[in-house]
């Protein structure tokens, strides 16, 4: 479960990140967060995985409390999160399947549940047959597939995308939101950064939309825009 | 730490070092030229040392008596140096025996003590202490009773030895001080290559949620390896040198009759010492190195 309440975030710069953000995203919930360029969308993630304190207010995930928890716990916050991003952010001299083992290492996972535990989250992302190959031999969309094995592969409670299909062709980036609502669908959390107007309008899921670092919209299966 | 986590981390520290291979061995270089000139004054420190306390072992307190001092007055001064509790040995020195000493140090120029008597001498007494630091009053006590003409001890002359000795040791802190700063300096530079080079696995292992101490330990045991890497080169070098400075010196002081006075340690006697002070600064140095780089640089 995540809660933001009355979170304010003001960078040094004197920008204004979000400002009196208050929502709350139950367990298993599927979210979009739209909203143009610099509204606070990765505020608003980058908080949820502690790379920001907010200004003002509380933010709680899981069982952490972002405005108050010391350094030392944030691997432990982040153990419970999975995290996507637009450029996929794979190692290259490693291999798909090291990639993924990669995150399993990290957490000191025993090597026995490294070799189980790759091989399923590479089948849920149909990447079994690649897993000797190095990311640069690989597609757009299948190195977004790679990252979101990597992601998953801990058996995170929350998912956090942000743009996970900003450089992916529209026919790619069906696949990768369909994967997410896969993910979804088996419990996972899922919360998702886009800017992707058709997807967002055709999957009906929770819409909260930001502006000018403002919630100006927060509803069940919405449109991208309020227009229609 | 599991186990295995140590091997990845050893690992990985091994393979930043070779991936770096250049900067890390300028920096192994530079711990190596800063453990040698450390090393110089260590090896003067050892041997200073060493020769100071072999001539402390040696110093004797001379009383003489007066030419015509009793009987009486010289069993008094023997009893007195007899249950003085500072004194470890003496020896009565007798006219007759000074005669034989002077004797044999005149053998080839026996007309210069030609009418000489044992009675033109006097007796003495020579006078091992304990403790080479109570010289001077033991001297002074002896020397203000009756009979008794003069007390000698070459302790002065070894107190400014120690004098010096203790410069010695204060420059080669301020040298190694100086050395470690810089040396320290250049390896955190090379630490910083990897972590820059690593910049994007550092990110991502951020986000999955390794700690902070996953992500340094590597980084640290490079510098260490780098650190130890250096106080190997310089050791062997160092006994290397020491060597070949010791077989002249020894050879030398042999020719001119010094090699009593002057005695060089042999690097044997000190190897493992040396190597274990070499050892410890190396990789304190490269340790320090990489944790003021990781600090800075790695921000975690």
């Amino acid at each position: 479960m995540i809660e933001f309440r009355n979170v304010t975030k003001l960078y040094p710069n004197g920008c204004v990140g979000l400002q009196n953000a208050t929502l709350k995203i139950e367990k298993g919930e599927f979210v979009f967060v739209v909203g143009p360029s610099g509204s606070g969308k990765s505020t608003l993630l980058k908080l949820m995985l502690r790379e920001e304190i907010p200004t003002e207010g509380e933010v709680y995930v899981n069982e952490f409390s972002i405005h108050d928890m010391p350094r030392r716990e944030v691997p432990y916050l982040r153990r419970g999160l999975g995290v996507v991003f637009q450029d996929f952010r794979l190692l290259p001299n490693k291999t798909v399947y090291e990639n993924v083992a990669f995150a399993m290492q990290v957490v000191e996972a025993s090597p026995k549940e490294i070799r189980r535990q790759v091989p399923v989250a590479l089948a849920l992302v149909g990447l079994s047959k690649k897993a000797k190959v190095y990311p640069d031999q690989l597609s757009g969309g299948e190195q977004q597939r790679v990252a979101l094995a990597r992601a998953i592969v801990n058996n995170p409670s929350v998912l956090i995308a942000d743009e996970p299909t900003g450089n992916l062709d529209p026919e790619t980036s069906w696949e990768i939101m369909n994967l997410l609502d896969e993910i979804n669908q088996r419990g996972t959390t899922v919360i998702v950064a886009t800017h992707e107007k058709n997807i967002v309008d055709q999957m009906k899921k929770r819409v909260i939309n930001l502006e000018r670092g403002r919630i100006i919209r927060d509803v069940r299966e919405g449109n991208y825009t309020n227009e229609d | 730490m599991k186990i295995r986590t140590m091997k990845y981390m050893v690992k990985e520290g091994f393979v930043n070092t070779y991936r770096n291979l250049l900067m890390s061995l300028a920096s192994v270089s530079m711990v190596v030229a800063s453990l040698l000139i450390f090393g110089i004054f260590l090896m003067l420190i050892i041997n200073f040392s060493y020769n100071l306390n072999r001539l402390k072992a040696q110093v004797e307190i001379a009383v003489f008596l007066k030419n015509n001092a009793t009987s009486l007055e010289s069993a008094d001064v023997e009893l007195k140096i007899k249950n003085d509790e500072r004194v470890l040995t003496y020896r009565k020195v007798t006219k007759e025996e000074a005669f034989a000493e002077l004797a044999t140090v005149y053998l080839e120029d026996s007309e210069l003590i030609e009418g000489l008597t044992p009675d033109f001498l006097s007796e003495s007494f020579r006078v091992h202490l304990k403790n080479v630091e109570d010289s001077a009053a033991f001297a002074d006590e002896i020397s203000r009773m009756e009979g008794v003409e003069d007390v000698t001890y070459p302790y002065d002359s070894l107190k400014k030895l120690g004098t010096v000795l203790n410069w010695i040791n204060v420059g080669s802190m301020a040298v190694l001080a100086l050395l470690l700063i810089i040396s320290v300096s250049i390896i955190a530079n090379t630490i910083k290559l990897t972590v820059y080079a690593r910049r994007k696995e550092i990110e991502i292992m951020k986000y999955i949620g390794a700690s902070d101490w996953f992500i340094r330990w590597p980084f640290i045991i490079e510098g260490v390896i780098i650190g130890f890497a250096g106080a190997l080169i310089a050791f062997i070098l160092t006994s290397y040198l020491y060597n070949s400075v010791e077989s002249f010196v020894n050879a030398h002081t042999l020719d001119y009759g010094l090699s009593d006075l002057i005695k060089m340690v042999s690097i044997g006697n000190v190897a493992g010492q040396i190597f274990v002070i070499y050892a410890i600064i190396g990789m304190v140095m490269g340790g320090t190195g990489s944790i003021i780089s990781v600090r800075k640089h790695l921000n975690v």
